[in-house]
């Protein structure tokens, strides 16, 4: 009977461990319902990039602030400016670098780092 | 009497092992169970870098709707078939944008300038694709142009002084001494006594939706109460009149508006309309991050 208990015993912690694992580590459960506030950094600044595109392409400065609203971000202004100085010191894409500049001035948070990219003035107009 | 020796049963005469078989088999699917358990269920991993297919559907929604403005941008469709990709919508991603789409155009996110212009980007976007919604019927695609707005005001019809009657004089009379002729210039009365200065737009969480007027005699400072200021909007008007707020000062006056509306401001019979109708889209307060309702200042001065 001793034997019994022991050996089930011994299994047992070795199946809770097996089990630990490939439910944390192996196999962790995958939630389809995130809220963007857990969205990863990179994804966030696809996303902050997407809206500064829409925002230069029809000047809506209160539409790319609530879309932006959905991050849940204390300061946008701030937090545009963050992502802005960001790619500028990583030396991401130029262009993207150029529109996120556009949506941070549009949110008047133009810094000296981002006067370089400023889009340019259109000629003839 | 003798015993015979019986060969004891192999049962018996084989080396026990040391485990249990049994209690081993037992022990670990137990021990599986309960450690798939308590890892799936009772403390799941908590997802701190998730991707954009994971996330609930109204934050999907909203990063396809960031792509499609995105690709009204840059025009670039393989990036944009890459980022709709990573959504992981169906079959065809891009047929589910124009669902999307649909939903949208079916609720009130299209009442507002930014919804309305991000599902016409989205339109934009799949309609090239030849892929079809029900936004299709209900929007069209391109940007409507800017509404206009036909205000008839009252104008006084002027009565033009009766040119004077030439009347022969007889040849033997005195030289006639010439007199200086007076021409009168009719004005309409009252419809410049006073003009739009500025108009200003503001997001405040606590000043949400109004449209504030101050009306100025013409040196710019000073507010001149009574005056009657109307709002119009399609199918409605509403008279407010300045001086109701007397710690705003004299020539203040305000007026709320409702969400999705446009207002023609103006003072009936003394001020033209203002030139663009004051749209109550929503907005968020910079200073506080809250939503509000775009208000507006207006301002009217005297030009007598």
């Amino acid at each position: 009977m001793v034997r019994f208990f022991a050996s089930l015993l011994v299994a047992l912690l070795v199946g809770l461990g097996l089990g630990l694992y490939l439910g944390w580590v192996q196999f962790p459960v995958q939630q389809t319902d995130s809220a963007a506030t857990v969205l990863a950094q990179r994804y966030k600044d696809e996303y902050t990039v997407m809206i500064a595109q829409g925002y230069l392409a029809d000047q809506d400065i209160t539409g790319a602030l609530e879309r932006l609203r959905m991050f849940q971000v204390d300061n946008i202004p701030t937090y545009v400016q963050d992502v802005t100085e960001r790619y500028i010191t990583n030396s991401r894409d130029v262009r993207d670098i150029r529109v996120l500049v556009a949506l941070s001035e549009g949110l008047g948070r133009l810094t000296p780092i981002m006067e370089p990219y400023r889009p340019l003035p259109v000629s003839g107009a | 009497m003798s015993y015979t020796e019986s060969t004891p049963s192999p049962k018996y005469t084989r080396p026990r092992r040391f485990f249990s078989p049994i209690g081993v088999i037992l022990g670990f699917a137990l021990g599986l169970a309960g450690g798939l358990l308590i890892s799936w269920v009772f403390f799941p991993v908590e997802e701190i870098d998730v991707a954009p297919w994971q996330l609930q559907t109204a934050d999907r929604e909203q990063y396809l709707i960031a792509i499609a403005l995105a690709y009204s941008e840059d025009g670039n469709l393989d990036r944009a078939v890459g980022r709709l990709l990573s959504l992981r919508l169906n079959d065809d991603p891009i047929q589910a944008m124009a669902d999307t789409a649909c939903r949208l155009a079916t609720t009130g996110y299209v009442n507002s300038t930014s919804g309305l212009r991000a599902v016409r980007s989205m339109m934009q976007f799949y309609q090239p694709q030849g892929r079809v919604g029900c936004a299709d019927e209900m929007i069209s695609a391109a940007a409507a142009p800017t509404q206009v707005v036909d205000v008839t005001l009252p104008t006084s019809t002027p009565t033009l002084t009766p040119a004077a009657t030439k009347t022969a004089t007889p040849e033997s009379a005195v030289l006639a001494t010439a007199t200086p002729l007076a021409i009168t210039v009719p004005t309409p009365a009252n419809v410049s006594a006073f003009e739009a200065i500025s108009v200003n737009t503001l997001c405040s969480g606590a000043e949400s939706g109004l449209i504030q007027v101050q009306v100025y005699q013409i040196n710019g400072t000073t507010g001149i109460p009574g005056q009657t200021i109307r709002a119009r909007w399609q199918g409605g008007d509403s008279y407010f009149v300045t001086g109701m707020i007397p710690e705003r000062g004299p020539g203040f006056a305000d007026f709320q508006m409702t969400e999705g509306m446009s207002y023609i401001i103006d003072m009936p019979g003394a001020a033209s309309p203002i030139d663009a109708a004051l749209e109550a889209v929503p907005c968020t307060d910079p200073n506080t991050g809250e939503r509000a309702i775009t208000s507006y200042r207006v301002i009217f001065r005297s030009i007598t």
